[in-house]
């Protein structure tokens, strides 16, 4: 006597074929070629035969299953041995097998049995711009949200020490700068002095409104917010720590994570020296140091660069790449290193950081490129290498939520994720970490959930440096259509020829348009100069129009501004630029 | 002994072309002028020559690889009987042979896209990426993904083609009225039928269409709005073929063998296929290609009480007719008893529909696609045939040939049933 599974035998091409008849139970009798079950294919109906002869013991199968070769049908009692029989089961099992192995390896979800302390049908986990973003749409459209985060105030790293403070600072930076500049036109100031306490407090003033407003908001909305540290115990709950020790467990329906990325901390660096900051110690305003060495050429290292080398630090920037802002084009960047390097103390590109030893006299720095030397001191570091995801810090696998190895966690273009009821947005679902990128995508997670056919459907994310000068740009770089050979027209305008960029001693600029050389529709550009950030805007909206080029260069842009060089760098694209001379074109 | 890189020459406006052979290997000797590879454009192919002499060090190309104007192709070592001639053209080498770093520096892997599991949604089968580069303005993507609509499916009446928000309108419309389709299906642009009430003239009753009913006939609606047909009517002289199975049934009583005329017919199939290579092909899915088969297979229609099958007898070229005669009955008893499987109906090359067993004289049968053509069989009758001098009473039997005319033009249809109708008319025929 043994047991003997019946699958189903290989049936030709079809998978996946509904039951539509079952024609033996448990404890029937069956024969050889005695019909198990009807089938129906697309083509047509037919009977699946017993492959042996025996006692049904257990039958799996009802009407309305759908099934394929290899699935399991009965489990048959025989008498003696069936070794042919027994063969083709183990290889049908075996096809069931390697059927069911999937490509992503999805962590398996914890279950939760505990009690819940609140409730929520929408729960957010972050409050960064997109997480309150994806709260307060949620909330307006009807749902009850609860908004978890870590810090006592809403905002994220954005608000709090992130993209507001910093331009807080900035404003300050070009207006300290720029006023020393009016000597040549017979205005003297004197050398500023600068109360770093009082800095400070305006900085922090700033963002208390913002932050101040966003608590205001929540609280008109009826979004409730809990404090603490959340991470993920179920599919369907958070255990958020508060501050104190204390823990509550938020039960919900759907789930936003908006966790955010933090300071890429390299181990060699370190960190436990007050002289070693990172980009949140940096807007803190702790001192002005005398020698200030800024590791990491982008965006943010660049920015806060800007801060101190015009509140008075000599700056010297490293930056492993052969250049400043890796992502813009070359022609931007170039005229933008130049300005950096009459002002800095030391641009050291293609130069490795591999040691920072704290000392008495400083920060001993040891370098690793042509240019730089060996080894220096420095009052202060800036280490400005990057961000990383805070995907694996919310144990999103007890949720069933695929982290991959970075600690993204990867999202349709729905923001969902492997988890039907869980999406994510904004910095730990990918590049590029920006606040803008992550407001829209907080939109549509919120939209989809409330029941709206809604997706990320954007062409382009901007990027904005805001360093002096402004460096900006959107959609394709002409590095990127060169390496990918799409066939396009080009046309920069420099803003030494623009009236405006002249009278408001802005003449460090440039502006580029990339044209689609087949439809003539707009699919890059690049600013560099004062208010690039703001220019970048048009050429975002054009992109996103389909604009072409007859579109931005007849379109009347007042004079004079600083607008008007994207229309006049279209009008060069066309051939139709007055402002410059060109040599014939065609 | 020296080396010399060989780039490709200026083969005209052409970048990015695809090599497709590679003539030459490792060690081959060469002489200039020999072709190394062979590239295709899209408007024609043609060889590389080699622009020096000497024995292959390197082969840096492999099939499949694009090149352009400038790329490296091979590495010769110019042997020392060739030395004269490079050194007369010592001057171009130097030059080619100059480091390219911009055009070979490698470039850096791109970076994993991350693997997401789809959760399958309405619109999943909208591309995300073509969806986005279709010529629309953000809002007019918010709106066709409100109503589904794959904007890269969608023309654009705007300026240069540009889609506006009546374009999305009409598509739909056109989606709604050609029933529910979005793809493939044409819209036929008629009247839909009138619903009638027919119990008002008397009674009736209403009896649901079986599974095999309902499923047939959307293949075979499909296939006769979508396939032009011809049909092409001949009769087969099938007197002395009649008599010869009539024997035959007699000498194979013992062993139980039936031989039945669509036994026979079935080998002058096959015969035929391999005569008229084109009858045994389907088109791809783009429409551009013929698939031909290099196996003879074919598929017999059954009545059966739950409708209409097709089961497939393989390899008719190479059975006998007694090997075919016996599983024609044994896969029309399966086919009575339910138990065929789809892979017994799968995989045929041509079909016969015979209606000899009943009567009628010609039918137009429908091309069971992917077939390219059907054989309709009708009920032989004596007739009387003129034979030069006089009328003979024989034995004829109608033969009707439905093909597509996208692959079957109309003389090689009249081809293909004479050719079936001669080898009938004397089975021995199908011997040679």
């Amino acid at each position: 006597m043994s047991t003997i599974e019946v699958h189903v035998p290989d049936i030709g091409d079809f998978d996946s074929v509904e039951v539509i008849e079952v024609l033996v139970a448990a404890g029937d009798q069956i024969a050889i070629e005695d019909s198990l079950i009807t089938v129906e294919s697309d083509k047509a109906t037919m009977e699946i035969p017993s492959p042996i002869n025996g006692i049904v013991q257990s039958f799996d199968i009802s009407v309305g299953d759908t099934v394929s070769q290899g699935t399991l049908l009965c489990t048959v009692v025989v008498e003696g041995d069936a070794p042919a029989a027994k063969e083709e089961t183990a290889e049908a099992s075996k096809a069931e097998e390697t059927k069911v192995e999937t490509p992503v390896e999805a962590p398996k979800a914890a279950a939760y049995s505990g009690d819940v302390d609140v409730e929520a049908e929408v729960v957010v986990l972050g409050s960064g711009p997109g997480g309150y973003t994806a709260a307060f749409r949620a909330a307006d459209l009807g749902k009850k949200v609860v908004l978890i985060e870590k810090e006592n105030v809403l905002g994220g790293v954005c608000l709090n020490v992130g993209c507001i403070p910093s331009k807080a600072l900035l404003h300050i930076a070009e207006v300290v700068s720029e006023a020393p500049e009016l000597e040549e036109a017979g205005i003297k100031f004197n050398k500023p002095k600068i109360d770093t306490t009082k800095l400070r407090a305006h900085k922090d003033g700033v963002i208390s409104k913002l932050t101040g407003g966003l608590a205001a908001m929540a609280k008109q909305r009826k979004v409730t917010t809990v404090n603490g540290y959340g991470k993920f115990t179920s599919a369907n709950t958070i255990e958020v720590e508060a501050a104190d020790g204390s823990k509550k467990t938020v039960g919900f329906e759907n789930c936003i994570i908006a966790a955010g990325s933090s300071v890429t901390k390299l181990p060699f660096i370190p960190w436990e020296d007050e002289r070693v900051w990172d980009s949140t110690d940096a807007l803190e305003l702790h001192n002005i140091p005398k020698r200030l060495l800024v590791v990491g050429g982008g965006i943010i290292g660049l920015e806060m660069a800007t801060v101190y080398s015009a509140l008075g630090a000599s700056v010297t920037v490293v930056e492993l790449s052969p250049g400043l802002i890796p992502g813009a084009d070359k022609d931007l960047i170039r005229p933008f290193e130049k300005v950096l390097k009459s002002r800095y103390e030391n641009i050291f590109t293609n130069t490795k950081v591999t040691e920072l030893t704290p000392t008495k006299k400083g920060i001993v720095c040891k370098f690793e490129g042509k240019k730089a030397p060996e080894e220096d001191a420095f009052d202060n570091v800036l280490v400005a290498i990057g961000r990383s995801p805070n995907g694996k810090l919310i144990d999103a696998d007890k949720a069933g939520v695929v982290v991959n190895d970075h600690g993204f966690i990867p999202v349709d273009n729905q923001m969902k994720t492997n988890v039907d009821n869980i999406y994510a947005i904004g910095d730990v679902v990918g590049q590029p970490m920006l606040a803008h990128k992550a407001t829209h995508e907080a939109k549509v997670a919120a939209e989809v959930i409330s029941g709206m056919k809604r997706f990320f459907d954007a062409r382009v994310i901007p990027s904005v440096a805001y360093t002096d000068p402004e460096v900006a740009w959107v959609g394709k770089t002409e590095d990127q259509l060169k390496e990918e050979g799409v066939a396009y027209e080009k046309g920069a305008f420099p803003w030494a020829a623009s009236g405006r960029a002249l009278s408001v001693g802005a003449t460090t600029g440039m502006t580029k348009v990339l044209y689609d050389a087949e439809t003539h529709r707009m699919i890059g550009a690049g600013i560099l100069g004062k208010n690039a950030g703001e220019l970048i805007a048009e050429a975002a909206l054009a992109i996103e129009m389909g604009a072409e080029m007859d579109d931005v260069g007849m379109t009347i842009h007042p004079h004079p501004t600083l607008s008007e060089t994207l229309n006049f760098a279209t009008e060069v694209a066309e051939g139709t630029c007055t402002d410059i001379y060109m040599p014939k074109k065609k | 002994m020296s080396t010399v890189e060989v780039k490709v020459p200026d083969i005209g406006d052409f970048e990015n072309v695809e090599i497709i052979e590679v003539l030459v290997a490792v060690g081959d000797t060469v002489a200039e002028e020999d072709s190394l590879i062979t590239v295709e454009t899209d408007k024609a192919t043609m060889e590389i020559p080699s622009s020096h002499s000497g024995t292959v060090k390197e082969v840096k190309v492999n099939i499949g690889d694009t090149i352009s104007q400038g790329g490296l192709v091979v590495v010769l070592e110019s042997s020392g009987a060739a030395a004269a001639e490079v050194k007369e053209e010592a001057p171009a080498p130097v030059v080619e042979s100059a480091p390219v770093p911009v055009a070979e520096a490698p470039k850096p892997a791109p970076a994993p896209a991350p693997v997401v599991e789809h959760k399958p949604s309405p619109t999943a089968n909208i591309n995300p990426e073509s969806f986005k580069a279709a010529h629309a303005s953000p809002a007019l993507r918010k709106f066709a993904r409100e109503l589904g609509v794959d904007l890269s499916k969608v023309n654009g009446t705007g300026r240069n083609a540009r889609i506006v928000k009546e374009d999305v309108q009409s598509f739909v419309k056109r989606v709604m009225t050609s029933g529910g389709s979005s793809t493939g299906g044409s819209a036929l642009g008629v009247e839909p039928m009138p619903e009638i009430d027919f119990s008002q003239w008397g009674e009736v009753e209403t009896q649901p269409l079986s599974k095999i009913n309902k499923l047939t006939g959307k293949f075979l609606h499909r296939n006769w709005v979508t396939i032009p047909h011809v049909t092409q009517f001949d009769e087969a002289d099938i007197t002395s073929l009649e008599a010869f199975r009539k024997q035959s049934n007699k000498d194979y009583e013992k062993e139980g063998v039936k031989f039945t005329m669509l036994s026979f017919i079935m080998k002058a199939i096959a015969a035929g296929l391999k005569k008229y290579p084109r009858f045994n092909s389907s088109l791809d899915a783009s429409g551009e290609n013929l698939i031909m088969k290099n196996y003879f297979h074919v598929g017999v229609a059954v009545d059966t009480p739950d409708g209409l099958v097709v089961p497939v007898i393989r390899d008719v070229d190479k059975k006998s007719l007694v090997e075919i005669s016996m599983e024609l009955r044994e896969i029309s008893g399966k086919a009575r008893d339910k138990k065929l499987m789809p892979s017994d109906m799968q995989g045929g090359c041509m079909s016969i529909s015979s209606l000899g067993g009943i009567g009628g004289t010609k039918f137009t049968p429908i091309v069971n696609a992917p077939e390219v053509a059907i054989m309709g069989v009708s009920k032989a009758e004596m007739k009387p045939v003129w034979n030069g001098t006089e009328f003979e009473p024989r034995l004829m039997c109608p033969l009707s040939l439905s093909y597509d005319h996208r692959v079957i033009d109309g003389a090689d249809g009249a081809r293909f049933v004479t050719y079936v109708s001669h080898l009938l008319a004397d089975a021995r025929r199908l011997l040679l």
